[in-house]
């Protein structure tokens, strides 16, 4: 079976030269309805990954696959043709800066749609209003502006914002890395509804361990741009094989001094 | 938009705003307003002070300074106007072009950009009007181009910010083409910084009109400029004392009213919120 996302020896270089490399031939397959974790320290490479399979950072070498078909070779307007389809979704970071200040809740959500011309502006409208409730925010947000709602909310909008247009791969940048444990839980729940509801692949990059627990079915290290370690959350969070990885997880802060992460999991 | 909403609440915009109006007002009816014809020589009455019949008195030839003052608001906001619509025509448009039309279009605008900001602005002027002709559109055609850098170094510096925005790069994610980006992301959050630009930039071209109008290029005599009857008035200081007063007093006036204006709504758009407008009434 065709997996939804498939990115093969991706290499990104900041600049001419190969020590400007970022990422070395780094793979990274996420089959639909299966979230896959994408984890490593600050500066690994994550971040540069998810922005390159979105086409948000130029290629060195590699490619990248979506349903099978190649998309990293497209440029100008079939790339903008492809890029309505709303296929690939990107969620950053930072909830604030990717939401325009100027834009209310729901112009921003149906942003996808206006942009492909999907119906008039009362069924985007409709359409943004359903996509809030999907991720369980209430319509009313609608109306306000990103800086009179919460940051717990407007992360939640951004992940409203790509679900809007049906996405096939959901490529999630420290989600839940800015959110309490509610929030964060509540994020995770949807994610996890989603995948299974709308067969959905995720890609979920993250720092913080515990978040992957119980919800990612596979989990990918990155370590100075390279995958060192691959295979399913459980193996990977309780019997990592690479130093790296075994270092990454024993750094996670306990209580009772360091064990593996799964061993305490969320709810 | 919501920067400029935002500052007309500010006291200081708003009475900005009403002198403007005042402004602009005498642009539209101030030659209809003139109590006598302002190019109408009184040789009875030359040099005269403020009276029942002169309000402000009366200039070296006998013309009715509060006429010509009236009579010539309209040629010296349009003449200022128009210097600055050019500034904007070719400076906003080509600035926002440097950041979305690739490198080509950016070098070879920052390159012309570059050459008019090292032209000397009186050379220049003079060498427009000996090759176009000396007229007021042939000078504030020759100050539009030189406007030109600063509205293009503006907008330039503002578009080129949001190039990286993270809201900017969800909109290309949907497949938005630049001229939607612009329209929807880009232009708001430059507007602000636009109508800052150009409200200096009108100040400075009042100026200019009367600078010009000194050295003898652009709106020639006998017809009345505020800048003009400045200069004039300056040569009889002697006999007349107060003669520049009025003038002078139309040219800070509607230079200021544009100062304050544009300081009410200098705020950065991207934090722009009531609590920094308070900080800026404060």
């Amino acid at each position: 079976m065709t997996a939804a996302l498939e990115a093969d020896g991706v290499e990104v270089w900041l600049g001419r030269r190969a020590t400007s490399r970022i990422l070395d031939g780094v793979g990274l397959t996420a089959p639909a309805g299966q979230i896959v974790g994408l984890i490593g320290e600050t500066g690994s490479g994550k971040t540069t990954l998810a922005r390159a399979i979105a086409g948000l950072a130029p290629l060195h070498a590699g490619a990248v696959r979506v349903d099978g078909v190649p998309v990293s070779g497209l440029r100008g307007a079939e790339l903008r043709r492809f890029r309505r389809t709303g296929r690939v979704q990107y969620v950053f970071q930072d909830p604030l800066r990717s939401l325009d200040p100027d834009l209310t809740v729901a112009e921003s959500v149906a942003e996808g749609l206006a942009v492909r011309g999907d119906g008039r502006a009362a069924d985007r409208r409709t359409a943004a209003v359903a996509a809030l409730r999907l991720v369980g925010l209430d319509p009313a947000l609608g109306d306000r502006l990103p800086g009179q709602i919460s940051g717990g909310q407007r992360q939640r909008v951004t992940l409203a914002r790509a679900l809007a247009v049906g996405p096939r791969v959901l490529l999630l940048d420290e989600p839940v890395s800015a959110l309490d444990a509610a929030n964060r839980n509540h994020v995770l729940r949807v994610l996890d509804r989603l995948r299974r509801e709308r067969e959905l692949a995720i890609v979920l990059i993250t720092h913080d361990l515990g978040s992957l627990a119980g919800v990612a079915d596979r989990i990918v290290v990155l370590h100075h741009g390279r995958v060192v370690e691959e295979g399913p959350a459980t193996q990977v969070l309780l019997a990592p094989e690479h130093p790296y990885t075994q270092r990454l997880i024993a750094s996670v802060p306990s209580i009772d001094g360091p064990r593996p992460i799964y061993a305490r999991s969320t709810t | 938009m919501r920067a400029l909403r935002l500052a007309v609440r500010l006291p200081s915009a708003r009475v900005a705003l009403a002198v403007l109006g005042v402004v602009v007002v005498l642009m539209a009816v101030g030659e209809w307003l003139a109590p006598y014809d302002p190019l109408h020589q009184d040789t009875t009455a030359i040099l005269a002070g403020p009276s029942a019949e002169h309000w402000l008195g009366t200039d070296y030839v006998g013309r009715d300074v509060l006429s010509r003052l009236l009579a010539g608001s309209r040629l010296s906001v349009i003449a200022a106007a128009e210097a600055v619509g050019l500034g904007l025509l070719l400076g906003v448009l080509p600035g926002l072009a440097s950041v979305y039309l690739g490198r080509v279009f950016e070098w070879l605008s920052l390159r012309v950009m570059d050459g008019l900001m090292a032209l000397p602005f009186i050379i220049f002027a003079i060498a427009v009007a000996a090759l176009l002709g000396n007229g007021l559109h042939q000078a504030m055609f020759a100050v539009g181009v030189l406007l030109a850098p600063t509205f293009y170094r503006v907008t330039r510096a503002a578009a080129g910010g949001l190039r990286q925005a993270q809201y900017v790069e969800a909109a290309t994610l949907f497949g938005a083409t630049r001229w939607r980006i612009v329209r929807t992301h880009v232009w708001q959050k430059v507007l602000p910084t636009v109508v800052v630009t150009t409200a200096t930039a009108m100040a400075g071209a009042l100026l200019v009109v009367s600078s010009l109008t000194f050295l003898g290029i652009g709106v020639q005599p006998p017809a009345p400029t505020w800048g003009g009857m400045l200069a004039s008035d300056l040569g009889y200081l002697s006999q007349r004392p107060f003669g520049p007063l009025a003038p002078a007093l139309l040219i800070i006036v509607t230079v200021a009213a544009l100062n304050a204006l544009a300081d009410a709504i200098t705020v950065d758009p991207a934090t722009s919120t009531k609590e920094a407008h308070d900080a800026v009434r404060r």
